[in-house]
């Protein structure tokens, strides 16, 4: 895995300027000052084009536009040589400790159902803020220990239900802190029978039981089937179980095709409408499955998803937004910036050389000067917005996305028979972008959303395992 | 105080029952809320009963109690709505109940796959138009009461002459850009099956529909994607060919007058139709060039690769 070569040190921030005809101090001395480094007037002047009618739609975009442009063109806090607000690293840090310590006062009631998503939101970010998150070790384990039900899958608390998305959260939270005692939490077999339960006829996964059937059910469901590398067969009782040879692949990709919708982009569930977040869910689930460039144009319309994934991003509130006509928000820099990478290696041939289709510069100038919350750290939706765990994860999820290329090196010991695909990513280069060296996140893996090393760490020790 | 947080504790009705306290674990734990006395009362007794499977009216009134702190408690919601059932409760009382809930908390999954459940068992939907209704009053874009409300078409036969249509298209009247009424006429009118893209009044009847909005604000991008989503799907008698809307995109994009374009989209279709013929792929260009300088640079990528798709313009190299 080519993950070392990603970390921050000081010899590729010269590489990166290698191609300036200035020698580097030269370089700085000039940046340096804020008012000498220009904004190109994409990100500060109104798009070229606008309807005269009004609609709520369209004053809403205008509300948010005002919002915006303030920060874009007098970016807050310290700057960077490029002029654009710092990633404040210490601040979100101990804002993230925060939010995963706790104890949070009674109005957070709501996050009862929800608090293996605190841990692994708040896990993941403070991961890419490069921080050493082992030492929670034993309190993950504690504190996941009472989530876990005997009949399979983690629920939202003790004594709740299990349910995918909770899983999905517990299993990456435990894998993040990693080693053999945190893995050995994970109640395999069982889990393997409970998944069995969500696996549909159809194809699809439900979410928990009697729970709905949507696109998270499937991504998060192939997530823990690949990292815990569980067998593809299916347990005997299981509802998708007809002739006795299906697997959890059985219909899968087709259900996930009849997710794509006329506009090209992908639904939570067929016929719903085109949103970033289960384009994300559908991109990742199939490449775990398979080789990108085979599964992806297998099962999708790549040139109407491309183009309706492109026209997410706009200018000059340059993140993205999640649907047609709707606003940018910090956590679509994950959602639709995360599909980017899957994309690149569905299109790529050994021939082609990878190329970007769409803007890194804006969604870091998006992310960086609208997305932080200067005075006590942590990310958000948009600067009216409290930041919270979960748009801190996507937001500096996306900022991995911008700053890396990610590539597929289809090997054959990467096999579809054990839902590997995902173990064929690496962090192939750093992107020429408009990043300090302080201001560089540590990557994540673009399908599991976790530090590489630790994903792999994970399957491997399961591999190691004869059966269960 | 004291009274007020033994409400189940000091119940003759509850003095069967053990409650179970939650457990944290053995050490300190992360995220740990630090609960209001009622709803950590409320949790030992609804675990408690939830170990025993108890399905009862005392049990039904548990998690009221609990939904009404709690909305987002997924367990709740699948376990009241196993006790409506075993206990055969009323199922219209529950959709009244229900409405000041989902009313209350909108962004909100679990609401919306209970009232499914409810309302399938029900059998009728009955003031479920009305409510949906209220409910777009609130956020005439709330992805789960779209999918809900495209679940209920199909669950109780909405396509046609039940007013499905008509709610889409006041909706459209108000907000010509809302993307999710967009999407619910695509499925209103070709979700029934295939055979829907090959109906030609029908397919005349939608591009008719799309172009009409796109007058009313050519820059809106949904009623576009409507319309290349028609030229990807109909197919036999009703199937449209790019070429067709060659004139239509040239009103709003026209390369001999390339400083007015008052669409970008427009400008993007007419790229597609362009790039269909080799003898057009210069024109095509200039399309895209247009995109990527002036009228969209923000996906200046995107228009490049295009661009690099073209037959005689560089080929796959002018993508690098």
């Amino acid at each position: 895995m080519a993950m070392e070569n990603t970390t921050n040190s000081s010899d590729s921030r010269i590489e990166e300027l290698s191609d300036s005809e200035l020698p580097t101090s030269e370089m700085e001395q000039v940046a340096m000052s804020a008012e000498e480094v220009s904004i190109p007037s994409l990100f500060t002047s109104h798009p070229p084009i606008k309807d005269n009618l009004v609609t709520i739609t369209s004053e809403m975009q205008g509300e948010t536009l005002a919002e915006l442009l303030p920060y874009l063109m007098e970016p807050e806090g310290d700057l960077n040589v490029f002029g654009i607000s710092s990633l404040i690293r210490k601040k979100h840090t101990r804002y993230l400790r925060h939010m995963l310590e706790g104890p949070f006062p009674p109005q957070f009631v709501a996050a009862d159902a929800t608090r293996p998503w605190m841990l692994y939101w708040a896990l993941a970010a403070m991961t890419m803020l490069d921080v050493d998150v082992s030492e929670y070790r034993e309190r993950i384990i504690s504190t996941c220990t009472p989530f876990q039900n005997k009949t399979g899958g983690f629920g939202g608390g003790h004594g709740q239900f299990s349910h995918i998305a909770t899983s999905y959260a517990s299993v990456l939270s435990i894998v993040m802190v990693g080693g053999q005692e945190a893995l050995d939490l994970i109640d395999r077999k069982a889990m393997w029978h409970w998944l069995g339960q969500m696996k549909q006829k159809n194809g699809g996964f439900s979410v928990c039981e009697g729970g709905e059937i949507d696109i998270r059910g499937a991504y998060c469901s192939m997530t823990i089937i690949s990292l815990l590398n569980l067998p593809l067969e299916l347990p005997a009782n299981s509802p998708a179980q007809v002739n006795g040879d299906e697997t959890f692949l059985t219909n899968l990709e087709e259900w996930v095709s009849s997710c794509q919708t006329y506009e090209g982009g992908i639904a939570g569930a067929p016929n719903n409408e085109a949103h970033g977040a289960y384009a994300f869910c559908a991109l990742a689930c199939l490449a775990i499955i398979d080789t990108p460039s085979k599964i992806i144009p297998r099962c999708l319309n790549m040139p109407s998803l491309i183009s309706w994934l492109s026209s997410q991003q706009h200018a000059p509130d340059s993140g993205f937004a999640g649907r047609t006509n709707k606003l940018v928000d910090g956590c679509y820099s994950h959602w639709v910036g995360g599909c980017w990478p899957i994309i690149s290696a569905a299109l790529s041939s050994s021939s082609q050389p990878q190329t970007d289709l769409w803007s890194r510069e804006g969604l870091i100038r998006f992310i960086l000067c609208c997305c932080q919350q200067q005075k006590q750290g942590g990310l958000r939706d948009k600067p009216s917005k409290n930041p919270d765990s979960y748009h801190s994860c996507y937001v500096l999820a996306g900022l991995s996305t911008a700053q890396h290329y990610f590539g597929f090196q289809d090997q054959e010991s990467f096999s579809v028979v054990r839902a590997s695909a995902g173990f064929g990513w690496s962090i192939t280069g750093r992107a020429d972008v408009i990043c300090d060296e302080d201001d560089w996140v540590k990557p994540v893996h673009p399908l599991f959303v976790v530090p590489f090393e630790r994903a792999v760490e994970c399957r491997k020790y399961f591999e190691e395992r004869e059966g269960f | 105080m004291l009274e007020k947080m033994a409400k189940y504790s000091n119940a003759e009705e509850w003095a069967d029952i053990v409650p179970i306290p939650q457990d944290d674990g053995p050490g300190q734990p992360l995220a740990a809320i630090a609960y209001s006395d009622d709803y950590v009362e409320a949790m030992s007794y609804l675990r408690a009963v939830m170990a025993n499977n108890e399905m009862s009216e005392r049990a039904l009134h548990l998690t009221e109690d609990i939904i009404r702190m709690n909305p987002a408690h997924y367990t709740v919601w699948l376990y009241r709505s196993r006790i409506l059932f075993a206990t055969s409760s009323s199922l219209p009382a529950e959709i009244t109940w229900l409405n000041t809930i989902a009313l209350k908390y909108q962004k909100n999954y679990q609401i919306w796959h209970h009232r499914h459940t409810i309302v399938d068992a029900l059998n009728s939907c009955t003031g479920e138009q009305d409510f949906l209704s209220q409910m777009f009053e609130l956020d005439m874009k709330n992805y789960h009461v779209w999918s809900y409300r495209q679940w209920l078409v199909k669950r109780f036969d909405l396509w046609e002459g039940k007013g499905e249509l008509e709610a889409v298209e006041s909706i459209l009247e108000r907000d010509v850009r809302n993307n999710s009424a967009w999407n619910h006429r695509w499925y209103l009118v070709f979700g029934r099956g295939e055979s829907c893209f090959e109906d030609k009044e029908r397919v005349r009847r939608e591009v008719d529909y799309a172009k009409e909005a796109i007058h009313l604000a050519p820059q809106n991008q949904s009623p576009w994607n409507y319309i290349r989503g028609l030229i990807r799907q109909t197919k036999g008698p009703a199937a449209l060919s790019l070429a067709s809307f060659k004139q239509f995109a040239s009103e709003f994009a026209s390369l001999d007058d390339p400083d007015n374009v008052t669409s970008s989209h427009a400008l993007d279709l007419l790229a597609e139709i362009l790039a269909e013929r080799e003898g057009d792929a210069a024109d095509a260009a200039k399309a895209l060039d247009l995109l990527a300088k002036k009228y969209d640079p923000i996906r200046e990528n995107y228009w490049k690769y295009r661009k690099s798709l073209l037959v005689g313009q560089g080929g796959v190299k002018a993508a690098a």
